[in-house]
């Protein structure tokens, strides 16, 4: 099985990406704001008027010579009314392709005996979940990528955050050079 | 046994001549689907795609995967919808209920009167201090193939004095996936 620098490698490779860049551990995230009672939310495709700690891109694509490998997802929600306990569906799409696809994170949810894994007893929470990934997933150079994730229950308020995650292992640019 | 899931997805395929699966999306993957009918037996997944999200996430499939669309399942896990709309749910630990239930697929069954005991795995699983509901499967997982059909039959019964209990029932069955990708221009 390849590990997730030789999967890495191999992808960009086959999408002709050939800087060999800095190796570094990556995590990007987006938060939307609520609207009462909605159900339905797409993350990584709006960066509007948002800050620092809401989002770190400001584009819904990796950099030219930027890649990574999704590890894990982590989703944490600021409401304590609207949960990530009840039933919920996930998808992530790159480029054309999705590549999680009805995933219900919420079994990772609270502590109910429940949980796909964790590693750690200490911590768990209604509001914010962490998902390991079986497959590592890749976002290449300049690709689109989006997550969606639809509520099963409409407890929702006005003005509440909802944040998606992802982490693991990636590639930033790096000239290799002087300029 | 040295082989990961991916391998095993791969090996599976190859025999049954599911030669594209290869070249499709690798996933993480889990379906689940409830009835919130109380019941003693109850059939999961069978007839999932009449059921609406979030009682499932089957959706127009049903209990099949589409075309060079598979799951590896390694984990499966059981819970109790809390009430009619299937939006919240427990743990059946919580209730000490234990789960026995056979895993088919096609014409075969492949696992076969098993159970999901109450509190079961405890050298294994980690979910805070809760009590598992969920088992793993041994070996690398079992496969169920694109295109063919699958259900759960199981039972809830109380763990502790081992007598049957009607229950609202769910199921989700976990692990590594593949999603279509098509590889070509149509």
């Amino acid at each position: 099985m390849a590990n997730q620098v030789s999967k890495l490698a191999y992808v960009d490779s086959k999408l002709g990406v050939g800087l060999p860049g800095q190796q570094t551990t990556r995590v990007i995230y987006d938060s939307v704001n609520s609207v009462a009672g909605q159900q339905f939310y797409e993350f990584f495709t709006n960066f509007a008027g948002k800050n620092e700690f809401q989002t770190n891109l400001t584009t819904n694509k990796l950099d030219s010579a930027e890649s990574m490998v999704i590890k894990s997802i982590q989703i944490i929600m600021s409401s304590a009314t609207s949960n990530l306990a009840d039933h919920s569906n996930l998808n992530i799409t790159v480029g054309n392709q999705v590549v999680v696809k009805d995933f219900d994170p919420s079994f990772n949810a609270s502590n109910r005996g429940l949980a796909f894994d964790r590693l750690h007893s200490g911590f768990n929470s209604a509001n914010n979940l962490e998902l390991r990934l079986l497959t590592d997933i890749v976002i290449p150079p300049q690709v689109n990528f989006k997550a969606t994730l639809q509520l099963g229950n409409a407890l929702i308020a006005a003005g509440d955050d909802i944040t998606i995650i992802f982490k693991g292992y990636g590639r930033i640019f790096s000239a290799g050079n002087s300029f | 046994m040295g082989m990961s899931a991916q391998q095993k997805m791969l090996h599976v395929a190859d025999r049954l001549g599911l030669t594209t699966l290869k070249d499709m999306q690798g996933s993480t993957r889990m379906v689940y689907d409830s009835i919130t009918t109380v019941a003693a037996t109850h059939t999961l997944f069978k007839g999932a795609s009449q059921r609406a999200f979030p009682l499932t996430n089957v959706g127009a499939n049903g209990n099949q995967f589409q075309v060079d669309e598979a799951l590896l399942v390694e984990k499966i896990g059981f819970f109790v919808p809390t009430l009619v709309d299937g939006i919240a749910y427990t743990s059946t630990a919580g209730g000490a209920l234990s789960v026995k239930f056979d895993l088919v697929i096609g014409n075969k069954t492949v696992i076969k009167d098993a159970t999901c005991e109450v509190g079961g795995e405890q050298a294994f699983f980690n979910d805070g201090t809760v009590a598992s509901s969920v088992i793993d499967l041994e070996g690398v997982g079992i496969l169920i193939p694109p295109q063919v059909e699958y259900y759960v039959v199981a039972k809830a019964f109380d763990g502790p004095s081992r007598v049957s209990v009607s229950t609202r029932l769910g199921c989700y069955l976990f692990g590594t996936g593949a999603l279509l990708n098509f590889n070509t221009t149509i």
